[in-house]
């Protein structure tokens, strides 16, 4: 694959703005966050779409609903916890609740405004957001499938919560349609399952190649989509290899992992499951690298979780 | 002008809605009576005299929206749609039963003519603005209406909604604060002392008028005079008695919440057909 570094918000929001030519109900909403969410094309292009609040998140979310109500198609993109845990109660009654057309994203989501400390970290959005029923949790995992996961989110009628990062990112393997609840099997192997969702997946990507000189072939599984989760392919590879890591930048209670050991417990698949995310804890401030590393979520963090896990489960 | 005729029906029809809700507590034995009556006037000359609707066909595009931002206030919202034939009056006395389409709180999933989902207060002006602003782009001349309480004004979330409604200019937004001065812990200049509401709204770039809630002359010439002015949303905030309607509970505190025998319902009805015309159908 190409090099090629790209923003993902700057990705994101062209992703908009190119849908936004043909479609004229998509609608922009800003608390004082449009620009740096990649929408100062949108702004200039579609100025009558493009509503400035100000910083104002939880009414921002309010007025999302009622767009949504005339058959438009909100976009709001702020600061992770300030899409989620902030406008909580918002987003659950006058989104879920509602069941309105609205597409809220995260940027900047979990530690990656690691310097800024644990008011800016979203470590609990997954979490949060699965506890609204109805809701869709996307997290595109490079360039691409934010590009493809912005033309499904706008497809599909009903709330959708997509987070994306900050750091650039590049593109990871040949692009595909991403399907909303579908994940797609990076590479096979037999050693054990590995899923992740979101930036880390390119961490884990690096940790698989250097396993795989070691000789362990482990069987990598991408989400796109968090919630509603892909039963069938984890549940596939899950009973092959019997053992299961999931690994998130994301508080190891309520997120992927949490969803992944629930799902496979209501279907009878009783295999040892690892998960390995930030410490249920307010994450430390430092640049991104040193944060991942610090939290064994670089890839050479990844690699040596995945090698105790088989070590000690042998 | 609105000729004496036409007010006076619109009266009646308001004491018909609080036999309706009389209705609605004789099933249920519980409901959220003071704010209901203090706002009757009001949701009455909205939907049988203002606001451009089809009851038989509640999702016209071209309809014009009304929610209570205070959800609380349901019965007078079900009265009123029951009255105006979005419903059949039957379903009244369903209030407070399980799967109920009439909950304590309104639900759009449930009844057809609620456009929101309303209860937790705080959210129904930011949804409204929502509305307004969408119709707006549309090129529509619907308008929103919402009424807010006046002890929810201490949700800051409202403040959010009222200078995002005035920086966006949608004066297809018509707001009440259904101002009683009571909520359910006291005085709500003793609770939280929001006055002067109408000098705050003004000073959030609404255009406000007083009014007297419960003359049904007022509300109606309010209604008639929106957008007060071009280019800002319009607040009406409307001096309403709580509970008004129910002799023993006007003006109380206590009456935010009833919990009324059979006895009491039976009662509140009679007294309420003491000032009902039967005869004056002339409006239907």
């Amino acid at each position: 694959m190409s090099e090629k570094m790209f923003d993902p918000r700057k990705t994101f929001g062209k992703a908009v703005t190119d849908l936004a030519e043909a479609d004229n109900r998509i609608v922009v909403l800003s608390a004082d966050s449009g620009k740096s969410s990649g929408f100062s094309d949108f702004m200039e292009k579609y100025p009558e779409r493009y509503f400035e609040c100000g910083i104002m998140e939880q009414g921002v979310v309010g007025i999302s609903s009622g767009l949504a109500t005339t058959g438009k198609i909100p976009v709001f993109c702020a600061i992770a916890p300030f899409v989620t845990a902030r406008p909580f109660e918002m987003f659950r009654n006058d989104l879920g609740y509602m069941n309105q057309n609205a597409k809220i994203v995260g940027r900047n989501c979990g530690i990656t405004y690691s310097d800024l400390g644990a008011t800016h970290h979203s470590l609990d959005d997954f979490a949060l957001m699965r506890m609204i029923p109805g809701v869709v949790i996307l997290a595109p995992q490079d360039p691409n499938e934010i590009i493809d996961a912005v033309s499904a989110m706008i497809e599909y009628e009903g709330p959708v919560y997509m987070r994306i990062g900050n750091p650039k990112i590049k593109n990871l393997y040949e692009r595909q349609p991403v399907v909303i609840g579908k994940g797609r099997k990076i590479c096979e192997g037999d050693a054990i399952t590995l899923i992740t969702t979101g930036s880390t997946t390119a961490f884990a990507m690096e940790a698989v190649q250097e396993l795989a000189k070691e000789g362990v072939y482990v069987e990598h599984i991408g989400l796109s989509t968090v919630w509603p989760i892909d039963k069938e392919l984890i549940i596939e590879s899950a009973q092959k290899t019997k053992r299961v890591i999931v690994v998130e930048e994301h508080y190891v209670k309520g997120g992927l992992s949490t969803i992944v050991l629930e799902m496979l417990n209501e279907n009878e698949v009783h295999v040892p499951v690892i998960a390995h995310g930030i410490p249920h804890d307010y994450a430390s401030n430092g640049s991104y690298e040193e944060l991942m590393s610090y939290y064994k979520l670089d890839s050479k963090g990844i690699k040596g979780i995945i090698t105790n896990f088989i070590k000690e489960d042998k | 002008m609105m000729n004496t005729e036409k007010i006076q029906y619109l009266e009646q029809v308001a004491t018909r809605c609080r036999i309706n809700v009389a209705r609605m507590l004789r099933a249920s034995g519980h409901g959220h009576i003071g704010g209901a009556f203090s706002s009757m006037e009001i949701v009455t000359a909205l939907y049988f005299h203002k606001m451009r609707i089809k009851p038989d066909e509640p999702n016209w595009e071209a309809r014009d929206r009304f929610l209570l931002s205070a959800g609380h206030k349901s019965m007078v919202q079900y009265a009123v749609l029951a009255e105006r034939g979005y419903f059949p009056k039957d379903v009244l006395d369903t209030y407070g039963q399980i799967h109920s389409i009439i909950p304590g709180h309104p639900c759009m999933h449930k009844l057809p003519g609620i456009e929101a989902n309303t209860g937790a207060l705080g959210h129904g002006l930011a949804i409204a603005l929502g509305m307004a602003m969408g119709l707006k782009l549309d090129g529509s001349d619907s308008k929103v209406y919402t009424i807010l309480g006046d002890g929810e004004l201490a949700e800051g979330s409202n403040w959010e909604a009222a200078a995002a409604a005035a920086h966006h200019k949608a004066d297809n937004l018509v707001a009440f604060v259904d101002n009683n001065g009571l909520q359910i812990s006291g005085k709500v200049s003793e609770v939280m002392d929001y006055s002067p509401i109408a000098e705050r709204f003004r000073i959030f770039g609404w255009a406000v008028r007083e009014i007297d809630g419960n003359n049904m002359k007022e509300v109606v010439e309010a209604l008639d005079a929106v957008p007060f002015e071009t280019g800002k949303p319009s607040m009406i905030i409307a001096h309403t008695v709580k509970a008004k309607g129910l002799k023993q509970g006007e003006n109380q505190v206590s009456y935010h919440y009833w919990n009324p025998t059979v006895a009491d319902c039976d009662a509140l009805e009679r007294d309420l057909l003491e000032v009902l015309d039967l005869e004056d159908e002339k409006y239907e």
